[in-house]
């Protein structure tokens, strides 16, 4: 296969390519153990040039008119449109996911959300009030500055695209670190952007979390943080955003609930325990790794979930035929693997999979098979801690009030569903549960224009929403006399 | 192999060290995830994640990672947890 990628990449700062002051890293595939590319490691004055060059864009950039800005980022959907492909198998590649995900999911999400951004900043308006007869209130949202970005390592591009393209929308200016798993779709997107934005307004910096990654959080020069990752890491980049004393939003971990009634639509439903735990081989923050059944059907839901798993064609990510690629690194495969062992012990019983596959020609790669856990107590450590792979936890509730209950009993509010044809039962469970985001009858939908993010410890704010650019953005309030007549104080 | 793991030790550099994360899951605590590893050390991680006593964790992964040195086949694909 011809490498769709540059064999080298360095940092992309104030418009240009330049080597990191670090060590290089080279970027695998976790598919097949392939060197990709090697890349450059930023250290903490490639972080300072990122921040510099990023604010003496912002100078101009902030002044740039919503429809000149409109006209960017649609500019960049269309070039990323014409280079789908590419950044389809490139994603691939340096991820492990199916090319029909990247295909069909990733990329077209991350064209999408550029273009809606386009759309609502030309609907930004500001506010004016009249206080009294004499007395005008004008408000305003202005660009906050200078941003850090942090994104993980399960969805490198989307997440850049929800990251990014809320950001050029408000008029910022930004400093981006993709995880050094998986930095090619995002070097990728860099040369994208360097044909339509200023120089500076993005860069982008590679590198370790705990060398790039902590040369931004302490960098004084940034006015918002906006992370995507784990809670634990999240607690670090809020404690870094409050010794700054500026704003951080927070996308972080999840362990949701999906949550089946005797009236959900079968086969649909089936479908969508799959969609919850085994889209992106369940590397997924808000993944239904909870899958709650009511006893009355619970034996027949299983038996059919277990048929349905054991017919994934887990496989080589850039096959056309494979549904379930690999997953991230092989460190990632021995936790998931732990977790089997730790729930066995618990009581739990394996129902399908629960082994890693290297048959096939998937001996190179961290290939681990679509897994049931039955028996489940929502007090199990697989039932509470984020296992962040193929694997379901299926738990058997008696009513709606027990499996609300459950569902709740969690330190997480991420994501989670609930199938059911009846209206009033869906409205009463998606509104009863502590999350974010409650799908009904349906699962890890994740499009544009509906906003998405955490309750408890899964986060802070929301993305993927116009309301996102309040994060982006400052109030100005402008305060009008508008009598000619003295206070008469003094 | 001989890796003496302290409280300030890199987690990232734990990882690296074939099996450790069966030792860490074991205990409740994971030291990845989509961010990667986690980015500090690891006295920082164990305090996070209010482990109760780090010094005996950090002790017990020391004689974990010493057994493995030991048989190092036994722990390949994360079983012996």
């Amino acid at each position: 296969m011809v490498k769709p990628m540059d064999s080298e990449y360095t940092l992309f700062i104030d418009g240009k390519w330049v080597d990191g002051g670090g060590k290089k890293f080279e970027t695998r595939c976790p598919a097949n153990g392939e060197v990709l590319a090697t890349c450059a490691e930023a250290d903490k004055e490639d972080v300072d040039k990122a921040v510099k060059a990023a604010w003496r864009a912002f100078e101009t950039w902030k002044d740039v008119s919503p429809q000149e800005r409109q006209r960017m980022l649609l500019k960049i959907a269309d070039l990323m449109e014409a280079n789908a492909d590419k950044l389809a198998m490139i994603e691939t590649l340096d991820n492990g996911k199916p090319i029909r995900e990247t295909r069909g999911v990733d990329i077209p999400l991350s064209i999408d959300h550029f273009r809606y951004f386009a759309g609502v900043v030309r609907a930004e308006e500001g506010e004016a009030t009249m206080i009294d007869k004499d007395t005008m209130s004008l408000i305003l949202r202005e660009p906050i500055g200078v941003v850090g970005q942090i994104i993980p390592w399960n969805f490198p591009l989307t997440m850049a695209a929800w990251k990014l393209a809320p950001a050029l929308a408000a008029g910022d200016c930004v400093v981006i670190k993709p995880s050094s798993e998986t930095p090619l779709s995002i070097l990728e997107l860099a040369k994208i952007l360097a044909e339509v934005l200023p120089p500076g307004v993005v860069n982008v910096v590679t590198g370790r979390g705990s060398t790039t990654g902590n040369y931004i959080l302490e960098h004084p020069g940034f006015r918002k943080l906006a992370f995507t990752g784990s809670t634990e890491v999240g607690y670090s980049i809020a404690d870094a955003a409050a010794k700054k004393l500026i704003p951080a939003t927070l996308e972080l971990g999840g362990k949701s609930a999906n949550i089946f009634f005797p009236d959900c639509p079968w086969e649909k439903a089936i479908e969508g325990v799959q969609l919850g735990i085994l889209f992106n081989q369940g590397q997924v923050c808000c993944a239904g790794s909870r899958v709650f059944v009511h006893e009355a059907i619970y034996d027949r839901f299983l038996n059919e979930c277990v048929t349905a798993f054991e017919k994934v064609k887990v496989g080589l990510p850039w096959e056309e035929s494979t549904q379930m690629g690999s997953q991230i690194n092989e460190v990632q495969v021995q936790k998931i693997l732990s977790y089997i062992e730790i729930g066995k012990k618990e009581g739990a019983k394996v129902a399908s999979g629960g082994y890693r596959i290297t048959s096939g020609g998937l001996d190179k790669g961290c290939y681990v098979a679509p897994t049931i856990l039955d028996n489940v107590d929502n007090k199990m450590r697989v039932a509470q801690e984020e296992i962040f792979g193929p694997v379901a936890c299926f738990i058997k509730f008696k009513d709606e009030e027990e499996v609300i209950k459950m569902a709740n009993d969690s330190e997480y509010g991420l994501g989670g569903a609930v199938w059911t044809k009846d209206l009033n039962r869906a409205f009463r469970v998606a509104g009863g549960i502590e999350t974010g985001r409650m799908w009904v009858n349906n699962y890890n939908s994740l499009p544009a224009h509906a906003p998405f993010g955490g309750y408890k410890k899964s986060g802070i704010g929301r993305e993927t929403h116009k309301m996102i650019l309040e994060h982006y953005t400052q109030t100005k309030n402008i305060f009008i006399s508008l009598s000619e007549k003295k206070v008469g104080l003094y | 192999m001989s890796h003496m793991i302290t409280k300030d030790t890199q987690v990232e550099e734990i990882v690296k060290i074939n099996g450790t994360i069966s030792y860490f899951i074991q205990h409740g605590v994971s030291p990845i995830s989509c961010s990667g590893a986690f980015p500090q050390s690891l006295g920082n991680l164990l305090k996070i994640k209010k482990v109760v006593d780090p010094d005996a964790f950090i002790e017990g992964l020391n004689e974990y990672i010493a057994g493995m040195s030991q048989n190092p086949a036994g722990e390949k694909d994360g079983q012996s947890a």
